[in-house]
């Protein structure tokens, strides 16, 4: 079927945006590749700082692959599993990117790799119930997936939307899994869909990969799924504007997508549900793209949770020496800032870069690609100009409210002026302003 | 509890800072250097057409630019980080608006006067609000109105002939006569005067607009596109008479899309820019040359002996005088447009508009300049008329 659209593309979703360049030529063409456990892992016991667990296993112990090492403390909080088998040297604490110093367990590989017979120890039978006993959790919106869906059927939401879209550079790991694994994709989004009760599923998948549109979109006949392929102009792959470009719908600044009834997942939770779930196997690898110019063999991995970022720099090779390392996309994502931190079950890529972006910010020179490129319409420069002047005022603060954090302003920048900190430094301020207020 | 590999140790820190963590690469020292070599295009060009006084002409407004730039900084005690290369623009720019037979004191002062009038004034670099450049030319017009506007005494410009390009001198011409004018190719290749002169088809156009070229019975735009004019492929290929950078149609027009695919100018602006002007010049009447005849509106539908005349009217319009170098290299400076497209569309729409109203019906010299100089103080409020909508507020 060759018609207009498959050859200009589909209409941009949203004003703004930008296509980035994709640097995805090698992660993209290579399968997932398995790394295997072979050092020290020291895997966080908790997945985020306020989500409590209590351990279940003593310095010494040995355990299997997929055996409990801490137990749910709270309602929000999920379970955490040893990745392989091995023994338990101890419990301290390790860095991670996103939380800081959390509390680990170490544990020493035997190299067996030996895994719990499945059908064991799990307590709850209710389909999130299994997610949070198998530890599944969610990069964005950060959470345990359990929670993330509880939240969007208490919002009583009736779209869901899968979001493959990953337009930032470099990131693969999405699509490979699409690539890789369509079928118990669509099962797995169907599953979801029911447990939430929605009446429209969509799978969002870039237009750009045409042979997986259409793989998915075989995979999806006769299913209750829309296959929806969008343009891949960044931030395409933002909640807020995949409800834009999907549904139409425009959320109010500050607000959430669930405000318009649509809960958003990324593809990650699908395919860690559908390992939980479909296999019974405990969430204990993190599928991550580990790419950037100082990474020698860029690519896909699985990932065991509790690996240095040391170690698999050593791992995929590197290069030269690394400057700066990027935990999620090189747009949003975080600094590591130190090697000693671990990949955690949220982490969705690793980027090594040999340089950082040094350079000294020169006056604006109201090019307007800022205000061009904006997804939501604002005017990063004047907003700028405003604050350093200190005459910003209630209604600008307001629209503030609407920046999603996807940096491009900052991005395009001709003269390096720092405009998404100074947005987010804006917005930190009235909030902090507001919270004291009330 | 140490048994074996204890906590981990941490062996090297990396940079943390807030994201993005990359760049696009665009900066500003690269926006400039593509300005820079758009305009060097056209400045390649008019030193082919005018010779060694037209570079003469170039570097010293450039390097007079440069140096006032420096000599502020040294003054002020700062440093001159992406200012000095934007001097050198400027001093390029402003170089390209003025003849080339004028003494080194005029781009010597006119750089000057950009620099510090157009620029540092209003805070240097980013705080402007009129095109530094065309701040210094109007200033030179004002000041030099005898050797910027009438060129030599009887009001005829200069060119090289053929043959003599690059290297000729524009000091002695050989004033043509017009109605016998054949175009530039017809000139001799082996002529003993290196250069000719005429009158600048923007004065023909004046003259016309004014009525004052005579009707030839009949035809009223005969008498200007035969007798008048120069041939109009000499309007695209620049020889003719006028500013270094103004006459060559074709290099600006290249130049401009040089700075659209590198996507430092948008295309709307040159886009509207010409198009409004082409309107402009279509619709806006002419002083008829009939005695008592009034006004003849709608030029471009007249037709003399079954030829298309106010078509050709219109185009001459387009190709002469400062109307194509400030619609691709004049009108676009970042600092003095208004941010979105949109607002340049409509700035750009005023440039050309205005361009051929004061060309029409004004007695300035330099409609092109004066028209972009008034758009940009009108930045402000274009800008605050095409503002976006911000997601989620509603309409």
């Amino acid at each position: 079927m060759l018609s207009i659209r498959n050859i200009i593309g589909p209409r941009p979703g949203f004003e703004g945006g930008l296509f980035l360049p994709e640097y995805k030529s090698v992660t993209a063409r290579r399968p997932i590749e398995r790394l295997r456990a072979d050092g020290t892992l020291y895997v966080p016991l908790r997945v985020g700082l306020d989500l409590e667990t209590s351990p279940v296993v003593k310095p010494g112990a040995k355990v299997l692959g997929g055996q409990r090492l801490a137990t749910p403390a709270s309602a929000a909080s999920v379970a955490v599993h040893a990745p392989t088998s091995g023994a338990v040297l101890g419990i301290d604490r390790v860095w991670t990117a996103h939380d800081g110093f959390l509390p680990c367990a170490i544990l020493e590989p035997d190299g067996r790799d030996e895994r719990l017979p499945p059908g064991r120890l799990w307590m709850d039978e209710s389909f999130t119930g299994q997610l949070a006993d198998k530890g599944v959790v969610c990069p964005s919106p950060r959470g345990p997936a359990h929670w993330v869906l509880r939240q969007a059927a208490q919002a009583g939401v009736s779209t869901l939307i899968v979001n493959a879209m990953e337009t930032e550079p470099y990131l693969a790991a999405d699509l490979r899994t699409l690539v890789e694994e369509p079928g118990r994709l669509v099962d797995m989004t169907c599953e979801i869909a029911d447990s939430l009760g929605v009446e429209r599923v969509f799978i969002a998948v870039p237009f750009r990969h045409r042979r997986v549109v259409r793989r998915m979109e075989a995979e999806a006949v006769g299913r209750h799924v829309l296959v929806a392929s969008l343009a891949g102009r960044y931030p395409q792959c933002h909640p807020i504007m995949l409800v834009k470009a999907l549904l139409d719908l425009e959320v109010s600044p500050g607000g959430s997508v669930l405000d318009v009834g649509a809960a958003v997942i990324p593809l990650s939770v699908v395919r860690s549900a559908a390992e939980a779930v479909l296999d019974d196997r405990a969430a204990t690898h993190a599928v991550m793209t580990i790419a950037g110019d100082a990474v020698e063999r860029p690519g896909v991995y699985r990932v065991a949770v509790g690996t240095p970022v040391r170690r698999l720099a050593e791992r995929v090779g590197l290069t030269g020496t690394v400057a700066s390392v990027i935990s999620g996309g090189p747009l949003t994502g975080v600094s590591v800032g130190r090697d000693d931190a671990v990949v955690t079950a949220e982490t969705t890529a690793m980027l090594f870069f040999r340089r950082g972006i040094e350079s000294e910010p020169l006056a604006c020179i109201r090019c307007g690609w800022c205000v061009e490129d904006c997804p939501v319409g604002l005017d990063p420069a004047g907003l700028v100009q405003l604050e350093s002047e200190g005459s910003i005022e209630a209604e600008q603060v307001s629209h503030l409210r609407a920046c999603i954090d996807c940096g491009l302003c900052s991005y395009v920048c001709p003269t390096s002026l720092p405009l998404a900190a100074t947005i987010r430094r804006i917005r930190a301020r009235h909030e902090r302003g507001q919270e004291s207020a009330s | 509890m140490s048994m074996g590999p204890g906590p981990l140790a941490l062996t090297e820190r990396w940079e943390v800072r807030a994201g993005p963590h990359r760049h696009a690469g665009s900066t500003h020292e690269g926006i400039l250097a593509s300005w820079i070599l758009a305009a060097g295009l056209a400045g390649l060009w008019g030193t082919t057409l005018f010779g060694p006084a037209a570079f003469k002409v170039l570097a010293v407004a450039i390097l007079s630019a440069a140096g006032t730039e420096l000599l502020v900084a040294f003054a002020r005690g700062g440093s001159v980080v992406g200012g000095l290369w934007h001097a050198c623009l400027t001093g390029l720019l402003l170089g390209l608006t003025l003849p080339a037979t004028v003494g080194w004191h005029i781009p010597a002062m006119g750089a000057a006067v950009a620099i510090i009038f157009g620029k540092v004034v209003f805070g240097g670099l980013g705080h402007y609000y009129w095109h530094p450049a065309l701040v210094g030319r109007v200033v030179m017009q004002l000041v030099f109105i005898n050797s910027l506007s009438l060129g030599s005494a009887n009001g005829t410009w200069p060119v090289l002939a053929p043959g003599h390009l690059w290297f000729g001198s524009v000091s002695s011409p050989r004033e043509v006569d017009m109605p016998a004018y054949g175009g530039w190719r017809t000139l001799s290749d082996h002529s003993p005067d290196e250069a000719v002169s005429m009158e600048r088809p923007v004065q023909a156009l004046r003259r016309f607009a004014e009525g004052r070229i005579p009707p030839d019975g009949e035809l009223r735009y005969e008498p200007l596109l035969r007798d008048a004019l120069p041939p109009w492929e000499d309007t695209i290929f620049g020889t003719v008479p006028g500013g270094i950078g103004e006459t060559c149609t074709l290099a600006l027009i290249v130049a401009g899309l040089f700075l659209i695919y590198r996507g430092y100018l948008r295309w709307e602006l040159p886009t509207m820019v010409i198009a409004a002007a082409a309107v402009a010049a279509a619709l806006l009447p002419v002083e008829s040359a009939v005695e008592g005849g009034g006004y003849d509106w709608f030029p471009i539908f007249a037709a003399e002996e079954g030829r298309a005349v106010g078509v050709a009217y219109v185009l001459y319009h387009l190709t002469s005088g400062e109307l194509m170098l400030g619609a691709f290299l004049l009108a676009g400076d970042t600092i003095a447009t208004p941010m979105r497209a949109g607002g340049q569309a409509i700035f750009a729409a005023g440039v050309g508009a205005l361009t051929i109203f004061m060309r029409l019906y004004g007695v300035m010299e330099c409609d092109c300049y004066w028209s972009i100089l008034i758009m940009n103080t009108l930045v402000g409020p274009i800008d605050r008329r095409v503002r976006r909508p911000v997601l989620g507020m509603g309409e």
